[in-house]
């Protein structure tokens, strides 16, 4: 029995690739079984039968150590069709067959593992994947057809027509062969044009949505009534036609005439329009208010996130600049293009960007304020829409208060104004001096007044619109002022300068145009066309103050000029003078702005002396008021069709005339509501307008019709009302009683 | 038992005595020549005993006798079989019935004594068991709606509220309120325990007679589906005076909200001494001065502020009282913070203090503002609760009531944009206070279920003197008048149709009276309990039987013919042997 192992071994691989082979057919007619139920039990089950099957067919068990023997001795040369021999018990055999035995054993041993048995497992394996993959295409085809089947009935929507009045149903009349609705979606869309035949219709703002109607038979004035406007049909080519662009939403049906003359009427279909969204922007990765340090980067990083829901056609950003506050705040707006480009028509667009504050020339105590905006493709105007603003500011190191003066309505003059009262004082401090100083000394203080009367009247000359030479130009000075000490004044004027508010004299700049260096005094004397004209060149015409002001302006500045001569002379007391003219002018002028303030003021009619607290109401009659105010529940109709509804189901009244009234004030009520939903209303107006119908008036029809009123009615507002009762009379001896023993 | 013989036959006793008185004598005259023997005498008497047992055939004796029935068994709907066995278990033979509603029992001839199961007799055939000695043993539990109550009538506008009682709920069910269309407006699920509550609260929306319904729902079907009839009627606008001492916001606002829901309103403030504006709006027109019973007696309710009412003089005050106690008008008090501090003798208010100056209604995050005050617990004082949160009271004075509230400032809820909210709040105070639409007749009905070819009770109370009700049908309905309280008058209808009908009196111009009648199949639990209830009530609960025993225990009970014929056949007999004897 050498070797006989090996045939054996053989023998099992032989009986293994053909179970492997029916595992194999079995499986895949068991997948495709499930695949076709769906249902792991009838996949089982399929798998069960079908190895049951193959096995049967194949046998592998079958294959016995004498088909194996064969097998060998057919395809191996080394075996020299003695393999049989192995099997065979060693006693059994004669010597040479013993030989040979041994032989083949010997020779056999290293080929026979590798010979393979014979098998068709790969066709086994191509068969279950075959019936797999049936098995799936089977289930996709299932599937649409499915889903075709489905959707046909939504299609399946027609128009019907039905006779406005009952007529014989031995007349014929012309009926409705076709119907085709095209809905042209406005270009930008990019949505393909639409060809039904349910008259249900749902667009976009601006399609163009056209009606082809063909009928059987002859028929005349076909029309459609949309929402009570009647529009006719084209007719051309025997087809009926109609053209219209979707504005607005509604209801509308058909109406057509046939050779008789009788009405038909078609049922109420929906004309929904969807407006086009504006596009949604939203900014990311950014608090509303950043803050800036004038050293640090000042960079703003954020995500902007723009959807629309037909496509974008641009986006931007805003950026406002701020500088400055209060009164001199000045803002400055630029468009600021995203780095990217926008690509037109993309439905979501999401973009980054930095927005750098420095390439917006922003300084310290600047703000910014920006927002995304950003269009879409509707025409003719597209949908704008913004994100939210948001904020950053470079923060200033110092800030400028700003204060408004208690005094006075409008804060246009700076504190210096008020200096004149001091001059007034020094002048007169440096006239009782005199006797205790040296006259170097009063001469350079009577100096130094006069210099300060000079700033206080170019001061007042910048109001007047005047020129500041000597402050842009000091050196210049010198030759105006045709005196010495000129550096000690420079040193003054530059120590005046620093103390003094620039601020507000960068106000005045705001607030007043400059001009060209004119000289007022001589101009004014030179133009003879002066009072015919209003010249807003002109300084002198401005219309900071009132003319009666600034002509009494005009006298302080001169004044002004004699006072300071006087002083530059060394003659303070004589011009003291003109100091106190100057004042007492100045005074004048803040009182004539605090006046301003007054005039706004309630003035009360002056009561007579004689009639006050005297308590006499003689005159003063009562006061009558008449209103009236019409109050109507809402759906005060609809609500009334309700009840009369229910008796109609009840059988307790005939449908009148009064009914269809009544139905059809409901059915307006309701429409004027249903225009923003027309889908949920159209059920209940077109129950309400069947009602017109003879033949809609059963039973089921009132039901229905009720039912879809209360569901869309709305509750009732709480009202106080009288309420029925009844005052037993025993409850009254009760409350009686109960009141005498309190 | 007794020695009273009683006839039975008690037509002509007399005249049969003087026949057979008659007989006789025709009988002695004929033996009259035998009266010397002994025989004569026999015979006298022999024919004296067949005269009057033939008299006393017709006659037909009855002597009282306690009455030895048997006991019988009276199944009625609901019944446990068990029970039956095991009472025939005990009781051989015992006689069996099913009851039927309306039908008269037969059994009763022959029976005493009553073992009743089931869910009991039908109230109206109570009556059948009267000198019955019963043992009401009960049946099975009755399951499903055993209670549905809500008011038959509502104001459009008002809260129907409707509590239901639901015996053995099943998880996974649902209770479903749907209106008479059919849209469900309110939903519970059921908890798995032995009885379970429901409280539905809506808002019709519109006025009429409607059959709305309680749905129990499982996933797929309606388990049960019962009738819910509800009248809604339509209130009719108020007529409100206001008096103000000085022009208010709240006023203001007040007013605006009601002459904008179309209500009569006169305003009056008072400008200066005497001197009043006077505002009338959708068709008030005479001002009013001085109260007086004939100016105050149209309005509905006088919304007064504290200064005004406490300036009132004596006059005007009690002229005002009169209305309130004999019109019904109502009076509302603007408090303002004196009108706290009252006296007993000022105002019939009491109030305690809270601190509380502001509470919060329902979700809302609006909070109101309100005086720190709560209203002291009198006898008569009624709170009116918002979000069960007293915010005003009133007291009733007879037909009238005068309240107030300790709210203020609630327009800010208007200017805060809650105008729903503020309409609710005033729609509740001046609907507790307000004046009613008096009714000359109340309707009131007595049976809960009715059903058709049942008698259905009620009551009418009206302060009419001849009343007369009459049916759809035009039938007239004999009343009684209740013998204590004149007004109050009962009446039994039996309806003939299911769903509404309707009862008129007589004199046309009053509304009539509708009540909706159930089907078969409707409303059975809710039957079945009630029968249960009025069987329990009659019988008792215990199991024992009821003492009308002792009390009727005595019949009439005739003495058997028999003796009689026999007492005849041996008088004749021996009266006809007699002579062949002697042969």
């Amino acid at each position: 029995m050498i070797g006989a192992g090996n045939i054996e071994r053989f023998q099992k691989r032989w009986q293994q690739s053909k179970y492997m082979e029916g595992l194999l057919y079995a499986t895949g007619f068991g997948g495709f079984v499930y695949l076709l139920t769906h249902h792991v039990f009838f996949g089982i089950l399929g798998l069960l039968v079908a190895a049951g099957i193959a096995f049967w067919v194949l046998r592998p068990w079958k294959i016995s150590s004498k088909n194996a023997v064969a097998y060998i001795d057919a395809h191996l040369p080394q075996a020299g069709y003695s393999s049989g021999l192995l099997l065979s018990p060693a006693h059994e055999l004669s010597s040479l067959s013993k030989l040979q035995q041994y032989r083949v054993a010997e020779q056999l041993g290293p080929v026979l593992p590798k010979l393979s048995p014979p098998h068709k497992l790969l066709r086994a394996a191509l068969v279950m994947f075959g019936l797999i993959l049936l098995g799936l295409a089977v289930n996709f085809a299932l599937a649409n057809v499915n889903k075709l089947s489905e959707k046909e009935p939504s299609n399946k929507e027609q128009i019907t027509f039905a006779p406005k009045d009952s007529l014989p149903s031995t007349t014929e009349f012309p009926e409705l062969k076709g119907t085709n609705i095209t809905i042209q979606y406005p270009r930008y869309t990019g949505k393909s044009t639409l060809n039904t035949t349910s008259p249900n219709i749902r667009a976009v703002q601006g399609s163009r949505i056209i009606w082809n109607l063909e009928f059987d038979g002859d028929v005349q004035e076909v029309e459609m009534d949309l929402m009570g406007e009647p529009i006719d049909f084209i007719k051309t080519d025997g087809l009926y036609r109609l053209t219209k662009t979707l504005e607005a939403s509604g209801f509308y049906s058909f109406t057509f005439k046939d050779n008789g003359g009788n009405v038909h009427v078609s049922d109420l279909y929906s004309l929904e329009m969807v407006t086009d969204e504006p596009p949604m922007v939203q900014i990311e990765g950014l608090d509303n208010y950043s803050y800036f340090a004038f050293d640090d980067d000042k960079r703003l990083m954020f995500n902007a996130n723009i959807s629309d829901d037909f496509g974008i056609a641009d986006a931007y950003i805003i950026a406002t600049v701020s500088k400055g506050s209060g009164e001199s705040v000045k803002f400055r707006e630029e468009t600021v293009r995203f780095d990217r480009g926008i690509p037109k028509g993309n439905k979501q667009i999401q973009l980054q960007q930095a927005l750098d504050m420095d390439a917006l020339k922003m300084e310290p105590g600047d703000e910014l304020y920006f927002y995304v905006e950003a269009l879409d493709q509707r025409t003719p105007t597209a949908n704008i829409a913004r994100s939210e603003t948001y904020f950053a500011v470079i923060r200033d190191t110092i800030t400028d208060a700003f204060a408004v003066e208690g005094n006075l309505g409008v804060d246009l003059m700076p504190d210096y104004f008020r200096s004149q009262r001091q001059l007034i004082m020094d002048t007169e401090k440096l006239i009782a001096d005199k006797p205790n100083i040296s006259e170097k000394e009063f001469k350079s203080r009577s100096n130094e007044l006069g210099f300060d009367q000079k700033q206080l009247r170019l001061k007042y000359g910048q109001f007047m619109g005047d020129e500041t030479e000597m402050q842009s130009a000091p050196g210049a000075v010198s030759h105006h002022e045709g005196e010495a000490e000129h550096d000690h004044e420079e040193g003054e004027e530059d120590l005046l300068d620093e103390y003094s508010h620039k601020h507000d004299s960068e106000n005045e700049h705001n607030l007043v145009e400059e001009h060209g260096h004119e000289n007022e005094d001589q101009e004014e004397e030179e133009d003879p066309l002066h009072d015919y004209l209003h010249n807003h060149s002109d300084p002198e015409e401005s219309t900071l103050f009132e003319k009666s002001l600034k002509a009494k302006l005009r006298d302080a500045l001169n004044i002004m000029w004699d006072a300071e001569l006087q002083l530059r002379l060394y003659e303070p007391k004589k011009s003291m003078p003109y100091q106190y003219d100057a004042l007492e002018i100045i005074q004048d002028i803040k009182n004539s702005a605090r006046i301003y303030v007054h005039r706004i003021g309630f003035d009360p009619p002056p009561i007579k002396e004689e009639n006050r607290l005297s308590g006499n109401i003689e005159d003063i009659t009562n006061f009558d008021k008449q209103e009236e105010y019409p109050y109507e529940m809402s759906f005060a109709s609809t609500r009334e069709a309700i009840p009369r509804l229910e008796q109609l189901i009840q059988d307790r009244k005939g449908f009148s005339d009064a009914d269809g009234a009544l139905f059809a004030d409901a059915g307006n009520e309701l429409a004027q509501k249903a225009i923003s939903q027309p889908l949920k209303y159209l059920k209940v107006l077109q129950g309400l307008r069947d009602l017109e119908k003879a033949t809609y008036r059963t039973k089921e029809n009132y039901r229905m019709v009720q039912k879809n009123l209360l569901s869309v009615l709305p509750e009732i507002a709480d009202i106080p009302m009288k309420k029925t009762e009844y005052q037993d009379e025993i409850n009254m001896l009760y409350l009686k009683e109960l009141e005498a023993y309190e | 038992m007794s020695d009273v013989v009683v006839f039975m036959n008690q037509n002509f006793p007399w005249p049969l005595v003087l026949i057979g008185l008659l007989l006789w004598t025709v009988f002695i005259w004929k033996e009259w020549s035998q009266r010397k023997e002994r025989r004569f005498w026999v015979k006298l008497a022999l024919s004296f005993f067949a005269i009057v047992s033939l008299i006393m055939i017709i006659l037909k004796p009855g002597i009282h006798q306690k009455t030895t029935n048997g006991k019988g068994i009276v199944l009625t709907e609901g019944y446990r079989p068990g029970q039956v066995d095991s009472l025939r278990s005990i009781y051989k033979r015992i006689q069996t019935e099913a009851y039927s509603k309306g039908r008269t029992l037969s059994m009763l001839d022959n029976v005493d004594t009553l073992f009743l199961l089931g869910h009991g007799l039908e109230a109206f055939d109570l009556w059948q068991l009267d000198n019955k000695s019963v043992a009401f043993l009960g049946g099975e539990n009755v399951e499903g709606w055993t209670s549905i109550s809500h008011g038959s009538k509502i104001t459009l506008g008002e809260e129907l509220h409707v509590n239901a009682t639901y015996v053995g709920p099943k998880e996974g069910h649902w209770a479903i309120l749907t209106d008479n269309g059919g849209n469900p407006l309110d939903s519970l699920p059921f908890d798995e325990q032995e009885e379970q509550l429901f409280e539905f609260n809506l808002k019709p929306k519109a006025s009429g007679q409607f059959v709305y319904h309680l749905l129990v729902k499982n996933e797929e079907d309606v388990v049960s589906d019962e009738p819910l009839p509800i009248q809604v009627e339509e209130g009719d606008p108020l007529k409100v005076l206001m008096v103000n001492t000085f022009p208010t916001f709240e006023t203001k606002y007040l007013k605006n909200f009601l002459t904008e829901k179309g209500h009569e309103v006169l305003a009056r403030t008072q400008l200066t001494k005497g001197k009043y504006k006077f505002e009338y709006f959708n068709g008030a027109s005479k001002p009013i001065y001085g109260f007086t019973e004939a100016n105050l007696k149209d309005f509905d309710i006088l919304i007064v502020d504290t200064d005004s009412y406490m300036g009132l003089g004596r006059t005007s005050k009690e002229a005002m009282e009169e209305v309130v106690k004999n019109s019904g008008l109502g009076i509302f008090i603007q408090p303002n913070e004196d009108l706290f501090g009252l006296s007993k003798r000022q105002s019939p208010f009491q109030f305690n203090r809270d601190f509380v100056t502001e509470l919060n209604l329902g979700d809302t995050d609006q909070s109101l503002q309100k005086y720190p005050y709560g209203f002291q617990e009198t006898v008569g004082t009624q709170h009116i609760l918002v979000d069960s949160i007293p915010v005003a009271a009133y007291v009733p004075m007879q037909k009238g009531k005068i309240g107030t509230s300790v709210l203020q400032s609630t327009y800010q809820m208007v200017l805060d944009g809650q105008e729903a909210l503020y309409a609710y709040l005033w729609t509740q105070i001046l609907n507790g206070i307000a004046k009613g639409r008096e009714s000359l007749v109340d309707w009131n009905a007595m049976t809960q279920v009715p059903r058709v070819d049942e008698p259905f009770e009620f009551v009418l109370r009206t302060s009419l003197n001849d009343v007369e009700v009459i049916t759809d049908d035009g039938v007239r309905i004999p009343l009684l008048q209740n013998s204590v309280v004149p007004t109050q008058w009962n009446g039994i209808h039996y309806p003939r149709k299911t769903g509404w009908n309707q009862l008129r009196a007589f004199n046309d111009s009053l509304a009539p009276f509708s009540y909706y009648v159930f089907g078969d199949g409707q409303l059975v639990p809710i039957s079945k309990s009630k029968t249960l209830e009025t069987n329990l009530r009659e019988f008792g609960s215990e199991n024992t039987f009821t003492p009308s025993v002792s009390r009727s225990n005595k019949a009439l009970v005739p003495i058997s013919p028999l003796w009689f014929y026999f007492l005849l056949l041996f008088c004749l007999g021996w009266l006809w042997l007699e002579p062949k004897l002697r042969l």
